[in-house]
């Protein structure tokens, strides 16, 4: 366990460095000078020099490369441009909102889609079935930026439940388990959890009609074993790979939370991002783009890690 | 997981030298309501995209603030027009090519290309199909939307850039699939049997493998139409993707956002649109699926 | 705070939601009963503008983070709506050149002025001031400060201490229009930089300045809490709200989401679509002629199809004005040219600007185009648009209404930034002429005849040594542009400053489309806000 546990570890090392690379590269792909987000339209000549050496942009790249990856490592992700401030502040505190978004969606997601997945796989064939299968390609298939402007005119503008936009009403900044705030996370959340739902209840759905047909579970049955024992057998079975699904659509959440933040406001990695893009502020796109991989490439560890706690075959594999 | 399951489904349903498979697909994928009423709705899609210029009412370019932002049904625009008084109908006409181009290329290149490095690697194995999945691996840490947005943020928006990015999103995926498909097709005893006869490399992976394996990524593929659809309007949505005054409907979707409360129908259709085409191919493809996995 | 206390103390997890809810009921109602008065302001950028003296954002940064924790020596009249402000006394009583020589400045400084750390104003602050954004060896040299303020005064050659309330600056030559640069120069605390261990960083967080205004908070990209400062030098201009928040929200519909779900009391550039949701909801929008011009800057270098003066008056007249306006929900007024026609500056052109699409398209058949054998061009716009307005849809109208006057119109579509490379390069640069663009649409600012005319007029001023963008010079512009630097009569400098407006009309430099009209949408609860004439608003006139 955990020679296994090592070696998915030392697995992990070379695709974060990969992911490094990747993400300092990315964004040397493009047209533009970031000096413009500094510097206003009509700064002369000698101040747009300076700010040029100061931020180091007159080195080789490869040394700009390893001289950033060395300061990453140290936590230091150099200054934004567009504003000065370190990028690793700015990144902490948009990361920390983007995981209580995602974190949120995602569980509400996984819930639920397991609960309808279950259900309608246990009653395969049914009209529950249909019911949540339906339910689930829509979740899959609606564009959820959409479906956020959609919520917020019904639910915050005409109906005045729920706020429109922001993290709370004193920012991110002091975020509290209150009503206030929990209102604010209410439609974004909703907006957002649709993906996993969808996803998860028919992974589920799929898993628990499969396994319902197996022999064992037949044999179970023919033992005369309740119905609420053989569920849960089907759910041990079953746990493994929703866990690694679950992992996955988090992940994915965490990336993927850049138009639903838009829409809402949201003070997450996703509204930096798209912030550094139109200031091309490279500094922090690089940030953003890094610590959000790497906290990819950590839920895949962390859920290869954890899989065999739940089903110790697969440390054989 | 459920992916790779298919797959095997997939793959153990097709496994066989050279059977006919294709006609009997069709027929049983037409006996299902929901696959044949998608079918028809791209086919509707589709078919309007590629007419646009026979089909399509009126000039989609034409403006005419007189007009702007009137309601769906009114006297010669039965859907309504836009923020600058062009007509809808005929803008989401011809929005169709635009945004099934973005939908649809990313996903033939990537299944071109991914279908043609998984074959390669899976054949292969050994050092060559490791270094390949690790390098792809590089690129599977990347959640999708993230890794898309920061290639079209990083080239700078554009038609181009937003299918290229999209592309690169999707090739890791289909390599996996590819791969895996392949890695299982090897071991059947008739490929061994043709490469103990002689055959070519070419000659097995063109004949014997490359069929097999074609299937379970074409559905996989299918699938990812539809995020592919959803992820390229997002990209205009966003301010990366087309660009004005190109008919598309993301970008459609954003200019006519803050009409909302004026004439929310108009302003919902862009979006009702991504949606009912993303949903057409997600029930394709799982139409798909099932009719690949009852013909075994 | 409070509701956290409560939260603590129970058990029930029901009962401590209530307790929470009770706690911020309570709250409110302390603060009511304190009295308190809050404002939340939703304003239209992505981030606070920097907070450390010199604002970033461009000139609606100023009004932010700028004029109210700052002044600037000369300041500009805001709390006026009725008619354009004027030049005022803020930190400096008075100012005048040295009959001997002119380039010479005097300036007295207001006696018994203090930070907000409550060290003393006078001419060192000045001078420190003064070296923070020009020198750059100086050690309290801050060069993102510089790089938003040294553009804005050109004309400061060197500047010295006379005594303790007096200061001396000197121009690079005789230039009457200087004081017109100064409302963009912000004097901070020199001792709140020594307490804060010479960080800029850390003094983004703390500011000092003179303002009417202190800074209580700041929550970069979320939020920055103004709170009164009681003891402000102007007691004409106190604030009328205790509390002012600013929350940036970029995008418009949230911003106006916001406002009718009332998360904030008021906003800036509302979407022109939501306006009749406002006027049912009781919402009141204000807005008032402001110094700003939406135009597409021609190139006239040879090459560009728009050389020829015919083609830029056909250009000019085949835009129906009228329906932008429309598009934009009435918050525009046509432009007749770079200015309002009430300005003192605008002065007799003889073209005049219209929709007049005859007269267009017989232009375009003398230059020997027409709809059938279109003129073609290439036009560099702004991906998200210029910050303000509907520029896309705005676009998209022009290029419909040019085609049907014969000029065929390709967008190439950057961000913002990025554009504003390509401007700051001039037309004539390799990524302009070398890619065909020969025009390039940006919402110019036009508050004082520095900004409104000579940068883009002075033939001296062609890009890349300023922003006359495609290369105009007119002798006779020059030569009025000389004169009005050397006039320190107002009469007759407005008199030669209309003489080059004039003749920019003429020559038609531009297409000039509408002028903005910076609309904001204040809640029934916002009763007062006087919104001057002016990208420089004062945010002290906001009260309930």
């Amino acid at each position: 366990m955990l020679m296994f546990v090592l070696r998915r570890l030392l697995y992990a090392v070379p695709i974060a460095l990969g992911v490094t690379v990747v993400s300092f590269l990315l964004v040397y792909l493009a047209p533009g000078d970031p000096l413009n987000a500094i510097a206003p339209a009509d700064a002369p000549a000698e101040v747009i020099e300076a700010l040029k050496v100061s931020y180091g942009l007159d080195r080789p790249l490869p040394v700009r490369y390893l001289l950033w990856l060395q300061r990453a490592v140290q936590g230091d992700l150099g200054a934004s441009i567009a504003t000065g401030r370190p990028v690793s502040g700015e990144v902490r505190s948009a990361v920390g909102n983007t995981l209580l978004l995602a974190g949120v969606a995602a569980a509400l997601g996984v819930l639920v889609g397991c609960l309808a997945g279950a259900v309608a796989g246990y009653h395969a064939g049914g009209p529950l079935d249909r019911l949540v299968t339906a339910l689930s390609v829509v979740g899959v298939s609606v564009p959820h930026y959409w479906l956020g402007l959609v919520l917020t005119i019904v639910f915050s503008v005409r109906l005045g439940w729920l706020p429109a936009m922001g993290a709370g009403p004193g920012g991110s900044a002091d975020w509290l388990w209150d009503g206030d705030h929990l209102r604010h996370l209410v439609l974004p959340a909703l907006t957002l959890c649709v993906i996993p739902l969808g996803i998860l209840s028919r992974t589920v759905r799929a898993l628990v009609a499969d396994l319902m047909q197996r022999e064992f579970v037949l044999a179970l049955r023919a033992r005369g074993l309740g119905e609420a024992a053989i569920l849960r057998h089907v759910a041990r079975n079953a746990a493994p790979t929703v866990l690694a699904v679950a992992g996955l659509q988090l992940g994915y959440l965490m990336g993927g939370s850049i138009l639903v933040e838009t829409v809402f406001a949201w003070p997450g990695t996703g509204f930096l991002l798209n912030t550094a893009i139109f200031q091309r502020d490279i500094p922090l796109l690089q940030g953003v783009l890094l610590v959000l991989c790497l906290i990819f490439v950590g839920l895949n560890l962390l859920v290869d890690v954890l899989q065999p706690v739940l089903d110790p075959r697969m440390v054989r594999q | 997981m459920t992916v790779l399951a298919t797959v095997q489904a997939g793959v153990l349903a097709t496994a066989r030298p050279a059977v006919h498979w294709r006609h009997s697909l069709i027929a049983r994928l037409l006996a299902s309501p929901a696959s044949a009423g998608s079918l028809l709705l791209l086919t509707l899609i589709v078919g309007g995209a590629l007419l646009a210029p026979w089909v399509a009412p009126a000039d989609p370019y034409q403006a005419s603030m007189l007009r702007r932002l009137l309601p769906v049904g009114s006297p010669g625009f039965p859907l309504g027009t836009d923020e600058i008084g062009r007509d809808m109908l005929s803008r989401l006409i011809w929005g169709g090519r635009l945004s099934l181009l973005m939908g649809v290329t990313p996903v033939a290149l990537a299944f071109g290309i991914g279908t043609a490095i998984g074959l390669v690697a899976g054949y292969a194995g050994g050092w060559l199909n490791t270094l390949v999945m690790r390098v792809l691996d590089v690129f599977y840490a990347f959640p999708s939307v993230l890794l898309a947005v920061a290639v079209t943020g990083a080239l700078g928006p554009g038609l181009n850039n937003s299918i290229l990015a999209l592309t690169l999103v999707f090739i890791p995926q289909v390599v996996r699939i590819a791969e895996s498909a392949t890695t299982q097709v090897r071991r059947l005893e008739y490929v061994d049997a043709a490469r103990i006869s002689g055959a070519s490399t070419i000659a097995i992976l063109w004949q014997h493998v490359l069929g097999n394996v074609l299937g379970p990524v074409f559905v996989y593929a299918t699938g990812l139409v539809s995020v592919s659809m959803i992820l390229a309007s997002g990209l205009s949505f966003l301010g990366l993707g087309v660009r004005p005054p190109e008919a598309e409907w993301g970008l459609m979707l954003n200019t006519l956002r803050s009409a909302i409360y004026l004439n929310p129908a108009v302003a919902a259709l862009p979006g009702a649109l991504i949606f009912l085409t993303s949903m057409a191919f997600n029930l394709l493809a799982d139409g798909l699926r099932s009719a690949l996995e009852r013909q075994g | 705070m409070v509701s956290n206390k409560a939260g603590q103390l129970t058990v029930n997890r029901w009962r401590r939601a209530l307790q929470g809810l009770a706690a911020l009921v309570l709250v409110t109602a302390c603060s009511m009963a304190h009295g308190e008065s809050l404002v939340r302001y939703g304003i239209s950028m992505a981030d606070i503008p920097l907070t450390t003296g010199q604002p970033d954002k461009g000139a609606g940064g100023y009004q932010f983070t700028g004029h109210t924790l700052y002044d600037p020596l000369v300041a500009w009249e805001a709390n006026i709506a009725s008619r354009p402000g004027k030049l005022i006394p803020g930190l400096a009583t008075e100012w005048k050149p040295d009959p001997q020589d002119p380039r010479n400045w005097r300036f007295k400084l207001r006696h018994g002025v203090k930070f907000h750390d409550g060290s003393e104003f006078n001419a060192d602050a000045v001078i420190w001031n003064l070296q923070k954004v020009l020198e750059t060896k100086a050690p309290q040299f801050d060069a993102k400060q510089s790089a938003q303020v040294r553009p804005r005064i050109p004309s400061i050659l060197r500047y010295r201490k006379v005594d303790d309330y007096t200061v001396e600056i000197t121009t690079k030559e005789i230039d009457a229009l200087f004081p017109f640069q100064l409302p963009w120069f912000l004097i901070g605390s020199p001792a709140q930089w020594e307490k804060l261990g010479h960080d800029w960083a850390k003094v983004a967080l703390q500011p000092s300045g003179t303002g009417p205004f202190r800074l209580d908070r700041l929550v970069p990209r979320e939020r920055a809490e103004l709170v009164r400062n009681p003891a402000y030098w102007d007691k004409t201009r106190l604030a009328k709200v205790d509390r002012l928040v600013l929350l940036p929200i970029p995008d418009a519909l949230t911003r106006a989401n916001a406002l009718l779900n009332g998360q904030v009391d008021m906003i800036e550039t509302p979407p022109p679509d939501v306006l009749p949701q406002f006027a049912a909801s009781g919402f009141r929008v204000v807005q008032n002629v402001t110094p700003h011009v939406w135009p597409y800057h021609f190139s006239t270098y040879p090459g560009s199809p728009w050389t020829d003066l015919r083609v830029r008056k056909a250009a000019n007249l085949a835009i129906d004005r009228a329906a932008i306006v429309k598009l934009l929900g009435g918050l525009a007024s046509p432009a007749k040219g770079q200015l309002d026609a009430n300005s003192p500056w605008f002065g007799k052109p003889s073209f005049e600007i219209k929709y007049d699409l005859a007269a267009a398209k017989a232009l375009m058949t003398q230059a020997g185009y027409s709809k059938a054998k279109p003129l073609k061009a290439k036009i560099l716009i702004a991906q998200g648009g210029t910050g303000q307005m509907l520029s896309l849809p705005m676009n998209e109208f022009i290029q419909q209404s040019l085609a049907e006057v014969g000029i065929q119109v390709e967008f190439e579509v950057v961000e913002l930034e990025n554009l504003y490379l390509h401007w700051r390069n001039g037309a004539k640069a390799d990524m302009n002429a070398g890619k065909g663009i020969t025009a390039i649409n940006l919402g110019y600012v036009t508050a004082d005849p520095f900004y409104a005319l000579t940068r883009f007029a002075y033939s001296k001023y062609v890009a890349p040594n300023g922003v006359n963008w495609g290369g105009y010079s007119n002798p006779k512009v020059d030569d009025a542009i000389d004169q009005v630097k050397a006039t320190f009569d107002p009469k007759a400098q407005d008199r030669l400053l209309a003489f080059v407006h004039q003749q920019m009309v003429d020559d038609a430099l531009m297409l000039w489309v509408v002028h903005d009209t910076n609309p904001h949408v204040l809640s029934p609860k916002v009763k007062q806000y006087v919104q001057a004439q002016h990208w420089f608003q004062d945010l002290t006139t906001i009260g309930l």
